[in-house]
């Protein structure tokens, strides 16, 4: 198999705060102004690199808010973030968890740090990532996949490293979250001195975030809080860990529809948003305390 | 610079491109960076906004420090203190930014040297100035005698992105409701149309 081409390394953004509580560098759609669809059916990531928090007996982060026509996939590195929303749901994504939203037809949610995090303050890392939804799931139930990080599914590499499989499949380990399009999601721990390779279809649009640690890729070196952005060029992804590293690697067959984004609603047409604007004010979403 | 307020404008009236030139010396766009105050209670107001981008909101603050939203200022809105700008008296209402903002600052004399210029430029300000008056008598008639549901969904038609874009505290103030009153509102609004799946 052909090595997958890097388009471009790119470092992470300036970053802006959601809310109070999350302090993100977005390297899609805006960051870099890639487009739209370049990454799909993945439409934005969020990444909060590590930062201390003081402590606080408020919890920081975002009050109620609706989304529309796609999944919002939060994994935590460090800290704890704790949610609720409109249908009842509620809990904490602690460290290593990932907690796999599927708004569809619409949610309203809300997301903070965990009190106990909130009041004793520290290390804070994480990731969300939007997912799009076809055309035909866009206005499907709403549901939830909350998955603790012993449900992923785990595969061993030789020498204490491993990759945590949260969608797709690698080397025969499935993975624990259920999709909508094929999606290949991996966190892959990785020891200094290691080696790992990823084969990722051509069309898959694929990029990787180095979480921590140094690695190389394809040869090219690639350190922390860095976005690897691959062309549709071949398969293969070689890495090599310079250092102790964790990498998250996204990979998805593109979903080729219009997008129409406006806020935190992602349809296919103007209509649809406007639509969405008008059940929303409606109370069309339910109902969450703020 | 000016090309929002020039398009807005081009859309409504018949003006050309030398004749905006001619007249665009008069005014001044700034990038405005949110919170920044553009007028104080009590000051004159030279000047009229007119927002490219962001939002702008006019308000008062009453004696026990309250604020009142007079007028929410999103794209293509013309925001101003009338009592001030025409009149020479001090401002009734602050202005701040609620987002960044991209503002047009549009002074006497380009009104006065548009009118001039520009057939038609006169029947364009009092075609503004009604629809403004109109938008006040329904503001003060809902003010008067809606339910807060009737003051919201009239909202929510005239500002339907608003309630992403401000704080439920700042809606509340426009509606002349307490939050606590809004979130009730809200709350029966879902009571009565949301529809699990």
């Amino acid at each position: 198999m052909k090595a997958k081409s890097i388009q471009q390394i790119l470092l992470p953004p300036a970053p802006h705060m959601v809310g109070d509580g999350f302090r993100v560098h977005n390297f899609f759609p805006t960051g870099y102004n890639i487009g739209k669809n370049r990454m799909s059916p993945f439409f934005m990531m969020d990444y909060n690199s590590k930062i201390d928090f003081s402590p606080r007996e408020n919890p920081r982060g975002v009050g109620v808010h609706p989304h529309r026509g796609f999944e919002t996939v939060t994994i935590v590195y460090h800290g704890k973030v704790a949610h609720h929303d409109s249908t009842g749901n509620s809990g904490v994504i602690s460290e290593g968890d990932v907690q796999w939203m599927t708004a569809a037809s619409g949610i309203l949610h809300k997301e903070y740090h965990e009190e106990e995090f909130s009041k004793k303050g520290g290390p804070f890392q994480m990731i969300q990532l939007w997912v799009n939804l076809p055309a035909k799931d866009k206005m499907s139930k709403p549901k939830y996949q909350a998955i603790t990080n012993d449900q992923l599914g785990k595969y061993q590499l030789d020498n204490g490293g491993v990759v945590e499989v949260i969608a797709g499949e690698f080397k025969g380990v499935k993975g624990a979250a259920s999709t909508f399009t094929p999606i290949e999601m991996y966190n892959a721990k990785i020891k200094k001195g290691a080696a790992v390779t990823f084969d990722l279809p051509e069309n898959f649009n694929t990029g990787i975030l180095v979480v921590e640690g140094a690695v190389k890729v394809n040869g090219e070196k690639a350190p922390a809080d860095n976005f690897i952005l691959f062309k549709n060029e071949g398969e293969t992804i070689s890495i090599e860990a310079e250092e102790d590293s964790i990498l998250f690697v996204i990979s998805g067959e593109p979903i080729n529809e219009p997008i129409a984004a406006y806020g935190p609603f992602l349809m296919n047409t103007h209509e649809e948003l406007e639509q969405a604007l008008e059940d929303f004010n409606k109370g069309k979403f339910g109902y969450l305390e703020d | 610079m000016f090309a929002q307020f020039k398009k807005y404008i081009q859309d409504k009236i018949k003006i050309t491109d030398e004749q905006f030139d001619l007249i665009s010396v008069e005014l001044v766009s700034k990038k405005i960076k949110k919170d920044t105050l553009l007028l104080r209670q009590g000051d004159v107001c030279s000047q009229v906004f007119f927002v490219s981008k962001g939002l702008l909101r006019a308000y008062t603050i009453d004696s026990f420090d309250k604020e009142h939203i007079i007028q929410f200022g999103p794209e293509d809105s013309w925001v101003s203190d009338r009592n001030s700008f025409y009149f020479n008296l001090p401002a009734m209402f602050y202005v701040d930014a609620i987002e960044d903002c991209e503002v047009v600052y549009i002074n006497k004399e380009f009104y006065e040297k548009a009118e001039k210029i520009i057939p038609g430029f006169n029947s364009f300000t009092v075609m503004i100035l009604h629809n403004s008056i109109r938008f006040m008598q329904r503001r003060i008639s809902l003010l008067l005698g809606a339910t807060a549901e009737q003051r919201y969904l009239d909202f929510i038609e005239l500002y339907p992105n608003l309630t992403l874009r401000v704080p439920q505290w700042m809606i509340a103030s426009y509606l002349g409701i307490t939050p606590e009153s809004l979130s009730r509102v809200r709350k029966e609004l879902a009571t009565k149309n949301f529809k699990p799946h």
